[in-house]
């Protein structure tokens, strides 16, 4: 049972209600407008109600990318559910260490025997949603479904990742806006669009050695 | 079967520095991975020597998996990707996913870690969107 969408067409060009120093004026183009956005969630959460007609889901998210997702869909949701939070360290800031992922705020139900949704802002690799699921099956929920809005199959490394509900596949592209961030600004947009490209060069930090890595 | 050179530290000694920050990133998550475990023959002489081989970068022995990372210089690409249809073609069961160097500097990107990015080729137009650093040469979203 996946549910799954193609893309729309991308709107051309930068958000119409730019302003200069407006976050949004540094979006080159919006992939995912915020009716499109609202109508997808919309199909998203008639589905989970459907299929979880009956039952008192838990809706489990990571933060911080999720929560606007995560707020919206279970708005759209015609089921009794409750929502729950977890933390986990990312590896750009733990870099500097050489150390591995560890959860920084754990859930503060219970979820043994519990229905359980991960929601998901992205998946990408599939390794941070992969680490989720092991942590949370280990705590035996009666079933553990993944929801994610964005899906970018093109670089999976954990191909038997199974996602029950996607809401767009999406390219291979650095997407920013509604809950995904750019070193965490750009989350509030209500659209997904792209960063422009003078916004990554001024702001990418410059790794010398890897930049130097031209033949790998 | 392919042994590599290992550092001081028990790791290998990997040929480029993304190798060594891409087994970071999987030794974050706890992936398991072996680097350049083994070498696959692609094509023989006529008495029978390997004269051509790919040799993937990484291992995946979880996921059955094997990963190769390259680059944006095109000679070297379809060169890579020329090897990559005849892997596949001789050996049918072993999986390999390649993430070439805009897919991998996009993977970097996520994590706030990238060169500063040169403007973009003229042969990227058609990729609408793309950040001007995904038309550098290599390096890690």
């Amino acid at each position: 049972m996946s549910e799954s969408f193609a893309a729309p067409r991308p709107s051309r060009g930068a958000p119409p209600f730019s302003t200069p120093g407006d976050p949004a004026s540094d979006i080159q183009e919006i992939l995912f407008s915020q009716e499109q956005i609202t109508r997808r969630v919309g199909e998203l959460g008639a589905a989970i109600t459907r299929d979880y007609a009956g039952r008192a889901p838990l809706f489990v998210s990571v933060l911080k990318g999720a929560v606007f997702f995560l707020t919206d869909l279970t708005r759209a949701l015609r089921l009794p559910v409750e929502i729950d939070f977890m933390a986990i360290t990312s590896y750009g800031r733990a870099r500097a260490q050489s150390g591995v992922v560890r959860l920084i705020k754990d859930l503060d139900v219970e979820i043994t025997g519990r229905n359980v949704v991960l929601v998901e802002d992205i998946i990408d690799t599939g390794l941070t949603a992969g680490y989720l699921l092991r942590l949370l099956q280990a705590r035996s929920p009666a079933s553990l479904r993944i929801c994610t809005l964005l899906d970018r199959p093109y670089r999976r490394i954990l191909e038997t990742l199974d996602i029950a509900y996607r809401g767009f596949e999406v390219p291979d592209r650095f997407l920013v806006g509604y809950g995904l961030d750019y070193r965490e600004r750009y989350r509030h947009l209500p659209f997904i669009g792209m960063l422009k490209n003078e916004v990554l060069a001024a702001e990418a930090q410059p790794d010398a050695a890897l930049a130097a890595d031209a033949d790998a | 079967m392919k042994s590599p050179t290992h550092a001081g530290d028990g790791r290998p000694r990997f040929a480029h520095a993304s190798e060594a920050e891409f087994a970071r990133i999987l030794d974050f998550y706890g992936v398991r991975w072996e680097y350049e475990p083994r070498s696959f023959p692609l094509r023989w002489d006529a008495r029978g020597r390997a004269v051509e081989s790919f040799n993937p970068d990484f291992y995946l022995p979880d996921l059955n998996l094997y990963i190769e990372l390259t680059t944006l210089k095109q000679s070297l690409v379809t060169k890579k990707n020329r090897k990559l249809r005849r892997l596949r073609e001789l050996y049918p069961d072993i999986h390999v996913k390649i993430f070439y160097g805009r897919d991998y500097r996009q993977l970097l990107l996520k994590y706030g870690i990238g060169p500063a990015p040169a403007a973009p080729r003229t042969g990227d137009s058609g990729r609408r969107g793309a950040p001007a650093s995904a038309a550098r040469p290599l390096v890690p979203r």
